[in-house]
């Protein structure tokens, strides 16, 4: 098993060892073991009856052969009533073999898509657990392309190979031993040249395979400058650049070229062989069999009968050149896609599981910082020795310069992240020792960047919502009781009217009545696109809904105007009664009736207090605030 | 025939839509399905077919080889028949020889030929598709800055990339593979007829029954597959995004009914790919049985004409060998069909972008540019990039021969859209940029810009070696020239330190340095270029104290020489300016040195006051005004 760890997979070329590569194989395989089965009987039934249609057509042909050639007065009708029933066989036959046909490769295929549903659940599944740290580590592109194309070549590595191989078996051995039946001198000096040409069409496949790789990698040299040339257009205008750039394109774009060509000759090469597969029995049987036709070894209906044979082997030895190519493939991808699955989640849920304090009256919420340090890459301290204390039910205010670690500092306590040093206790529970999800049901958590997802905007206000209506993993109860604590208020409240009142509160009451669609309004380009204050208000409703414990506000009202950022603050102020919230602003205004002010300096506490102490220490924290109020007298 | 022919190009198709559809709108935005061009479109044929032209002897070759080619495979057959017929029936051996020399010379010539018109019509194709590569590029280098501006790079991205690919297909194979599959059904049929029309006829029972289940077949395998797409597109908009937000899941502790709603839609998925391969299936087994069928009724009606001595067993014998070559073209036609509607419709959007004509273009006879030194003027300059939003509003102000000005005001004010203006990546909307009192437009554009080095606050570097990039690629320059430079920049010590010195590699985009260490090399750039006027937008990026240091150094020393306009952050480059300008809501508002102005007590003694408060808060590591700005 791998170490946990949130290095992310290697760019290089990564191999699973050969018996865990197995082992995961089959373990997919599998399930579906009965339809690949059910699909093996099928192309056997498929196969017997193709196979037997060159014997009918042989004895027809010979039947006739014998009829037209012999002398004298012959009844001709017995002969033809005897050939069309071989005829009414033939068609039969083809109608046997097109139904079982069709009935292998649904099950052959089928199994192969629900081969790649299961994949594609499995690594959603397992991306789920992996956290921020190793999203932050992988490029998007990589993940993206592991989860999307290379699936599909994982799937194409079950379904094609097994269809081909079990087919190219199958009719190898009915064939030969129909061809053995009739002649087996000539089936050996038939078979004769197929290792030959089946050998160079391997390799032509391979060299097929090697050279696409090759093309795509000039292709995306093209896009890749092409890219580089728009960004910088403005640049490449005011040097007077052009012209080198074109030069420069065109050099690129004749090397992509001069590659196609090579891709070009590969490919007609292979097509090329793949005639000479085609062709190559048949012309063996004319050479030699007609010998033996000649010589009377062998009958007309016989000859007629092996080249059937013959003609029938073409596409599964055509089959097997691809399946080469397409293993290939399929093993590179299914290599990658494992070396995801492999990755081992950095966050663990602890093995002796403690749980939070039920709320019972009295306030919750209380945050111990013990000593704790914290780097991104194990190199620069983000958090250096931070201890600090915030008591249940109060709210605290993060302040501190871009890169001072506010951020760090609250994505620790949501456990996104788990500290080099020290320890952070919630309700006097270490969060390492609370599941992490039974931990997370308690943050209401507002980031720095309103991220919204392509669904309503009803929707993504109870996005955790339903996670505790639809997740039955979860202990948390569906809250229902009103976000402004109403002292008389009795019984439970439906999720719409709490919805409603989040609108209220999160200001977004006149936006969403001008959406047509209101909450049904899509989020994104097909419906709207929202504005950086009303995303941030929308992020705002979504976190409240869940009725937290702990409410943290990564800087979430930047982009909301300062008299709707008092008006949310002082509503927040009652919502969180009894309950712990944390904000982190640039706005120093909203902080006078904050609690407790932290200030936050290269990873340190410099000063803490309220907003009254700290503009009396005069330090840190004042000069800033000074700094503020200047600047809005400039921008009035 | 084929098995594996259809079985690896139906999945391949297949695979290919995944992949389209991934490189098509933004991820989540939902999909629109593509729009399929006009099958035949007369304009666009003559457009692409001057692309064509130049190669059109080798097209002309390609097309003659066709005949040839399904003449080899066509004999084939008729051997076969003279073998049987002449040879095997009678008991003949002598001469047979001849046939069989002859049917080996059409296995070979088969395959031979085959290769040459397939490697000659991917060549020819891909030297169109090349020129038309290179034109494309070449022309949206010649659009203005105005296109780019509300252009998304992935869009012209796709033009450039995919749409050109999807191109290849109809030129380098996809219309000339159609003539030659037609012209073998063709051959067939007419050969068929003359030998004997009434078997011909019976062997073509199944064709109309195979046309028409086909057409049906094909209706609903294409539902299928636009099923098939919009599922994917769904699916993969669900995982992107999903990977985008993945830690707002995990906060909210959706990973589950997140992972559910997956999973609905990666059934949806699977159920529309199982509804196709069952509509796929039965396609592919029809075409497959009706060669076999085929047989069955060449054998069921000839077989009366060959006991009526009407024809021989060879040639009943060729009647299957042809109709066995007959059905496989047929398959061909329709997939090849659908790949040139696709086709048509990218060529559509490519000459679309090759027809925008959004160019600043010089003048049809340029002046001359007047004699140095420069004397730069804006007077009255209006300007907005969009309809509503204005930038520049009655701008006024004039640089002198050699002076150094400095702009400066916070974001929103218009400073580098003054840089834009100025090297006429933009023209203005109205008033007048003159330089020596003539208008800027009446010059050569590339002449123009040659007078001013920029340095952007985004360091344009590109892949190749560190001498590359400061030379911009012109060999012309002596190296000494560019040592001298870059002493002069202090860039000289930091490329030595880099392994190879000045043939030291750099990244896409300068990616493998630090920002301080591109924005020195982009000094040097400038001075070795040794403009008359230097144009500097200053970076705010942070950098490190020492590459600070040696920043402020360098621009000292660039801005020594000669006329010189810097959009300044730092207040060591605004102190030092001959002359301050002041800009607010796209007019000049306070201009002169630093002490007039503080002196003032207006906006420019408020920003600086703003300065020291950040300065005394934070240590003063922060570039000036930094806070407020960063692009205009």
């Amino acid at each position: 098993m791998a170490t946990p760890s949130d290095k992310p997979p290697g760019s290089e070329e990564f191999a699973l060892p050969p018996d865990v590569r197995r082992r995961r194989l089959w373990q997919y395989f599998r399930p579906y073991l009965k339809w690949f089965l059910a699909g093996s009987v099928f192309l056997v039934l498929t196969n017997l009856a193709t196979l037997s249609i060159p014997q009918y057509l042989g004895d027809a042909v010979q039947l006739l052969r014998e009829t037209v050639g012999a002398p004298g007065d012959f009844d001709t009708s017995a002969v033809r009533s005897e050939v069309i029933t071989a005829s009414i066989i033939i068609i039969a036959l083809a109608i046997g073999a097109a139904v079982a046909r069709i009935f292998s490769r649904i099950t052959i295929f089928n199994a192969g898509r629900y081969i790649e549903f299961d994949v594609r659940n499995a690594l959603y599944d397992h991306l789920a657990k992996l956290s921020p740290a190793f999203y932050g580590a992988t490029p998007t592109g990589d993940l993206t392309s592991r989860t999307t194309n290379d699936v599909t070549y994982v799937r194409l590595l079950y379904a094609l190979p097994f269809l081909h191989i079990v087919n190219t078996l199958v009719a190898y051995s009915i064939a030969l031993t129909r061809m053995v039946g009739v002649d087996w001198r000539l089936t050996l000096a038939c078979i004769l040249p197929y290792p030959f040409l089946l050998f160079g069409l391997r390799r032509v496949m391979y060299a097929l395979f090697t050279q696409t790789k090759v093309v795509q990698a000039k292709l995306s040299d093209l896009s890749t400058h092409i890219q580089e040339n728009l960004s910088g257009i403005d640049v490449v205008k005011s040097y007077v650049l052009e012209q080198r750039e074109c030069e420069h394109y065109g050099e690129e774009n004749e090397t992509y070229f001069q590659e196609n060509l090579k891709l070009a000759k590969i490919r007609a090469l292979m097509n090329a062989l793949i005639i000479l597969i085609a062709s190559t029995g048949t012309l063996v049987v004319l050479i030699v069999g007609s010998r033996f036709v000649i010589d009377g070894s062998m009958n007309l209906g016989e000859f007629v009968e092996f080249n059937g044979y013959i003609v029938a082997l073409v596409p599964p030895t055509i089959a097997l050149g691809w399946v080469f190519a397409i293993y290939h493939r399929g093993i590179a991808a299914f290599d990658r896609v494992s070396e995801l699955l492999e990755h081992e989640p950095q966050l663990q849920d602890p093995d002796d599981p403690g749980s939070l304090p039920e709320p019972s009256g009295q306030h919750v919420g209380e945050i111990v910082f013990d000593d704790v340090s914290f780097s991104y890459d194990g190199d620069d301290a983000a958090l250096k020795d931070v201890s600090l204390t915030i008591p249940a039910g109060s709210t605290a205010a993060i302040v501190g310069k871009t890169g001072s670690g506010k951020s760090t500092l609250v994505r620790l306590i949501a456990r996104m992240y788990d500290p080099d040093e020290g320890e952070i206790r919630i309700d006097g529970v270490p969060v390492d020792r609370i599941p992490l999800r039974d931990l997370r049901c308690e943050i209401g958590f507002v980031p720095q960047e309103p991220f919204l997802f392509s669904m309503t905007v009803g929707q993504n206000m109870r996005f955790g919502l339903d996670s505790l209506a639809y997740d039955s993993t979860l202990d948390k109860a569906l809250p229902d009781e009103p976000l402004l604590g109403d002292e008389s208020f009795e019984g439970a409240l439906t999720q719409r009217d709490r919805i409603q009142e989040a609108i209220d509160i999160a200001a977004l009451r006149g936006d969403i009545d001008g959406f047509r669609e209101g909450l049904e309004t899509l989020v994104g380009e097909r419906g709207v696109t929202l504005s950086g204050g009303q995303k941030q208000r929308v992020t705002i409703a979504r976190a409240l809904l869940v009725n937290p414990r702990i409410l943290i506000l990564d800087d979430a009202l930047a982009s909301v105007d300062t008299h709707t950022e008092r008006r949310i603050l002082h509503q927040l102020d009652t919502i969180m009664q009894g309950r712990t919230s944390i904000m982190l602003t640039h706005r120093f205004n909203a902080l006078t009736e904050v609690d407790k002010i932290f200030v936050l300096d290269d990873g340190r506490i410099v000063e803490q207090g309220t907003h009254g102490e700290l503009i009396e220490q005069n330090g840190v924290y004042a000069q800033m605030y000074q700094r503020q109020k200047l600047r809005e007298q400039y921008d009035q | 025939m084929s098995d594996t022919d259809s079985t690896t190009e139906s999945d391949a198709s297949n695979g290919s839509t995944d992949r389209k559809d991934k490189g098509g709108a933004a991820i989540g935005s939902g999909f629109q399905e593509r729009k399929l061009g006009k099958f035949a479109d007369t304009a666009l044929v003559r457009r692409l077919w001057k692309y064509m032209r130049p190669y059109r002897w080798l097209f002309v070759v390609c097309l003659l080889l066709l005949p040839a080619v399904s003449a080899v495979s066509l004999v084939q057959p008729w051997m076969l028949q003279i073998a049987i017929d002449d040879y095997l029936i009678p008991g003949e051996f002598d001469g047979l020889w001849f046939i069989m020399v002859v049917y080996a010379g059409t296995v070979v010539g088969h395959a031979f030929l085959t290769y040459w018109q397939q490697y000659l019509m991917k060549y020819a194709g891909n030297l169109a598709l090349r020129d038309l590569r290179q034109d494309i590029f070449d022309h949206v280098q010649q659009l203005a800055s105005s296109f780019f501006k509300k252009t998304p790079v992935g869009r012209l991205m796709t033009r450039m990339t995919t749409d050109t690919e999807n191109l290849e297909e109809a030129l380098s194979s996809g219309l000339v593979t159609m003539a030659g599959d037609l012209l073998t059904v063709f051959a067939i049929v007419v050969i068929l007829m003359v030998v004997n029309w009434q078997l011909a006829l019976a062997s073509f029972i199944v064709v109309p029954f195979l046309i028409g289940f086909t057409a049906v077949l094909r209706y609903f395998l294409r539902k299928a597959y636009r099923t098939v797409r919009t599922k994917i597109a769904r699916l993969y908009a669900h995982l992107q995004e999903s990977i985008t937000g993945m830690d707002v899941i995990q906060l909210f502790v959706r990973e589950k009914v997140s992972r559910d709603e997956y999973s609905d839609i990666n059934a949806e998925y699977r159920d529309a790919n199982i509804r196709a391969i069952r509509w796929d299936a039965i396609l592919y087994a029809v075409i497959e049985a009706a060669g076999s069928i085929t047989i069955g009724a060449i054998l069921w009606y000839g077989s009366g004409q060959a006991l009526e001595g009407i024809v021989t067993l060879g040639v009943l014998v060729a009647f299957i060998e042809y109709m066995q070559k007959f059905f496989k073209p047929i398959r061909n036609l329709a997939e090849k069909y659908n790949l040139l509607q696709n086709a048509m419709a990218s060529s559509e959007r490519i000459f679309e972008l090759l027809d925008t004509d959004e160019i600043i273009e010089s003048p049809a006879d340029p002046e001359p540019l007047p004699q140095r030194p420069y004397r730069i003027e804006f007077r009255d300059v209006h300007f907005s990039y969009t309809d509503d939003e204005t930038v520049l509003d009655g701008l006024n102000f004039e640089i002198e021969p050699c002076e150094r000005v400095a702009l400066v005001g916070h974001t929103g004010a218009g400073k580098s859209t003054v840089i834009n203006l100025l090297t006429r990546l933009y023209d203005i909307d109205d008033g007048q940029i003159l330089i020596n009192g003539r208008d800027i437009r009446n010059f050569d554009i590339h002449q123009l810009r040659s007078q001013f080095a920029v340095v952007l606050q985004d360091v344009f570097l590109f892949r190749g070696t560190i001498l590359e990039n400061l030379t911009l690629g012109d060999d012309s320059v002596p190296f000494d020239r560019v040592r001298e430079a870059a002493e002069m920049v202090y860039a000289d010590e930091l490329i030595n330190s880099l392994p190879g010195g000045y043939e030291f590699e750099l990244a896409e985009r300068g990616s493998n340095l630090s920002s301080g260490e591109k924005q020195l090399l982009a000094f040097a750039r400038a001075l070795i270029l040794d403009p008359e006027v230097l144009v500097l937008d200053e970076a705010t990026a942070n950098v490190d104290t020492d590459t600070e240091a040696l920043i402020q150094k360098a621009i000292e020393r660039l801005l020594a020489h000669q006329t010189s306009l810097v959009v300044a952050h730092r207040l060591s480059t605004i102190q030092s300016a001959d002359r301050i300008l002041v800009l607010d809501d796209g007019q000049l508002v306070e201009q002169g040195s630093h002490d007039e102005l503080m002196e003032l007590g207006g906006h420019y003694a408020r920003l600086v006051q703003l300065q020291y408060a950040t300065t005394a808060s934070t240590g003063g590591e922060d570039g000036f005004i930094e806070p407020l700005d960063h692009d205009d």
